[in-house]
């Protein structure tokens, strides 16, 4: 009897939302002719909603995934993989972040569980530089983003990795501790193993999952889709060409963009494209490259779990490759 | 069982995406904003939102205690408060904002209506200085920069164009596997026809044959459509026929288009459409060789119901 009160209660909720949403867009659209906005906020609008629209099927695949992830696989899994040594540890750990596909989102809680759990922090850093970059979604939309050209996409997977690898290195290099803030080790909760919950159970909560994660990085998105537009709008490209003149001023202020947009991996291939009419291939994989690995966003999350001088020496750190990496290829190329 | 407000709105939410995605694919509304190849994967997105929604509506009526443990046992985070939100928590205005931010596309979804991109984002995306491609001073990167927007702009179907030196060999060898038999029909037509008629589908690939080899060209009759974009600099008599090229939404639209003079130039507005014919000839500006067309015949047009143009995809055969 309560079983049936309930499961009608559903019906009759997803009734009314739809019909709520249904009255509310037919009393929209017959006041939305009265509006007389300047071209250019239409304009500014138009292409925040086509990056958005475009960014979406992307992202519902990336949070899908990521609550298979969350759900399905545990760290456990990950750490016995890892091997003792600490520099194949780091290797490995670069290579199953390439093979995991996370979004940078969800990649921080991951790296602190690793780190809680006994992985060394470069290796879990390695993990974290890795995991958003290196992905069959992050590849198959920079590969559409571009046109369906191959090039973009293996530079940003091949220099992406390599870049990861060195700053990985590095840290091992400088920091032997786990990093992580005092007060998380001993207040942090244990939840218990999930392993005894049905198959049913586990994909219901990772559909449960995604919509979480769809919420929690959707601001991120369309902020990011804003700022975007508003910088197509009211930014000339001159004056972009202005601040960026030579190769290495530009590549930073590409990475700068990047780093505020704070753009989830799956979707900034379309966005740093976008630019492509205004600046050649090294600042554009200066963005694409640098964005997944640190971003506003992540570096936020980040300081909320390690020391903060350890997130301003990895931010520090990873700038640096990237900048000198880039560089580097750009002569050569 | 207890209502619960803040899973009901981000239900409300999920399910106006939906409607909002389906909506734009029903009127048709949708190619104002994407290239159409890629229109199925906007509907998968409706689609899984509305599957998303379903689901979602399950945590509308709670019967257990507000905070349910085994959404949080699951998600591995949730002790990281701030980064993973369930929605069952107390509202605060933190939350208020973020649920303002992802409603806000939507009502301006629903509210505004989509725009043509018209010559002031032209301007914006430095019109002349991608047609002219001389966006930069620095040499070497102006090469690197305009072979890119080739590449980008064309897709697999600028391979042959790309090569600025004819005698480059190699790539062209390679590039040329990937042509398929109908777009080399297509650029034989270039060749030989009288009159170059521009229509939407060879608009672009056309474009570039003609911008890589302006005196191949030059002399030949030439047909074609688009809007009016002017530039401070121009003469009087000068205008832009241009058409922006949708790589995949209209965020990464490229300006195509002819620099064109007849005497009535000047009496055209900005962003109003014209067929035009002319004869293509040879010009420069700003240092750089471009194609520009004399118009002789012309007459001005209600914008089309395709604004856009779109590269062609090349089937590897």
């Amino acid at each position: 009897m309560f079983r049936m009160i309930r499961s009608n209660l559903l019906d009759l909720t997803g009734i009314a939302a739809i019909s709520a949403v249904l009255l509310l867009l037919s009393i929209i659209s017959s006041i939305s002719g009265t509006f007389q906005l300047p071209s250019s906020i239409l304009n500014l609008n138009t292409i925040f909603l086509s990056i958005l629209i475009e960014s979406l099927p992307f992202v519902l695949i990336g949070v899908l995934i990521a609550g298979l992830i969350q759900i399905f696989v545990t760290e456990e899994h990950i750490r016995l993989w890892l091997p003792k040594n600490k520099y194949l540890a780091v290797t490995m750990s670069c290579i199953i972040g390439a093979l995991f596909p996370a979004c940078e989102c969800g990649i921080v809680p991951i790296v602190r569980r690793l780190v809680e759990k006994g992985v060394p922090v470069a290796a879990g850093i390695g993990f974290m530089l890795t995991g958003p970059l290196i992905n069959p979604i992050v590849i198959a939309s920079t590969y559409m983003a571009f046109g369906n050209d191959i090039k973009m996409a293996a530079s940003r997977m091949g220099m992406g990795f390599l870049i990861a690898l060195i700053a990985a290195f590095s840290v091992s290099l400088l920091f032997k501790q786990n990093q992580l803030k005092p007060s998380l080790l001993s207040a942090s909760h244990h939840h218990s193993s999930p392993l005894k919950s049905s198959f049913l159970d586990k994909l219901w909560s990772m559909l449960l999952h995604s919509i979480d994660e769809f919420f929690d990085m959707g601001k991120y998105l369309i902020a990011g889709a804003f700022l975007a537009a508003f910088v197509q709008t009211y930014m000339s490209a001159g004056s972009l060409l202005n601040i960026g003149g030579g190769i290495a001023s530009s590549t930073l202020v590409m990475m700068g963009l990047a780093f505020v947009l704070s753009l989830c991996s799956e979707a900034d291939a379309f966005i740093g494209a976008s630019f492509s009419s205004i600046f050649p291939a090294t600042p554009i994989l200066g963005f694409l490259i640098f964005g997944p690995m640190m971003d506003l966003k992540n570096t936020i999350m980040m300081a909320s779990v390690f020391s903060f001088k350890f997130v301003i020496s990895v931010l520090a750190i990873v700038i640096c490759t990237v900048f000198t990496i880039l560089m580097l290829t750009y002569s050569i190329l | 069982m207890k209502f619960n407000s803040q899973q009901a709105t981000r239900a409300l939410i999920l399910i106006s995406f939906s409607i909002f995605l389906f909506n734009l694919h029903y009127t048709g509304e949708i190619n104002k904003f994407i290239n159409p190849k890629y229109d199925h994967l906007s509907q998968s997105a409706a689609i899984i939102f509305l599957l998303l929604f379903l689901i979602q509506i399950t945590r509308v009526w709670s019967s257990a205690p507000v905070h349910t443990y085994s959404d949080c046992k699951k998600s591995q985070c949730c002790s990281l408060g701030h980064t993973h939100e369930h929605g069952d928590t107390p509202f605060t205005t933190k939350k208020l904002i973020s649920c303002a931010m992802i409603v806000f596309p939507l009502l301006t979804g629903f509210l505004l209506p989509a725009k043509v991109l018209d010559a002031s984002i032209a301007n914006k995306k430095g019109a002349m200085i991608t047609l002219s491609g001389s966006g930069n001073p620095d040499s070497e990167n102006g090469e690197d920069s305009r072979l890119h927007n080739k590449h980008i702009n064309k897709g697999t179907a600028t391979g042959e164009q790309n090569v600025e030196e004819p005698g480059d060999d190699l790539t062209t060898g390679s590039e040329n596997e990937m042509r398929s038999e109908e777009y080399d029909k297509l650029m034989m037509a270039l060749e030989n026809s009288e009159v170059i008629k521009l229509n939407d589908r060879i608009y672009s690939s056309f474009f570039e044959e003609i911008s890589t080899d302006v005196n191949k060209y030059k002399g030949r009759k030439i047909e074609l459509t688009g809007f009016v974009y002017k530039e401070e600099g121009f003469n009087g008599n000068q205008l832009v026929i241009s058409r922006f090229l949708i790589t995949h939404c209209v965020a990464d639209a490229g300006i195509i288009g002819f620099l064109s003079e007849f005497r009535d130039a000047s009496r055209l507005k900005k962003d109003s459409w014209i067929n035009a014919e002319g004869i293509i000839g040879v010009t420069t500006y700003k240092g750089a060789l471009l194609p520009y067309i004399k118009v002789t015949n012309w007459q001005e047009i209600a914008e089309p119901k395709k604004p856009y143009l779109y590269p062609i995809t090349i089937r590897h055969s």
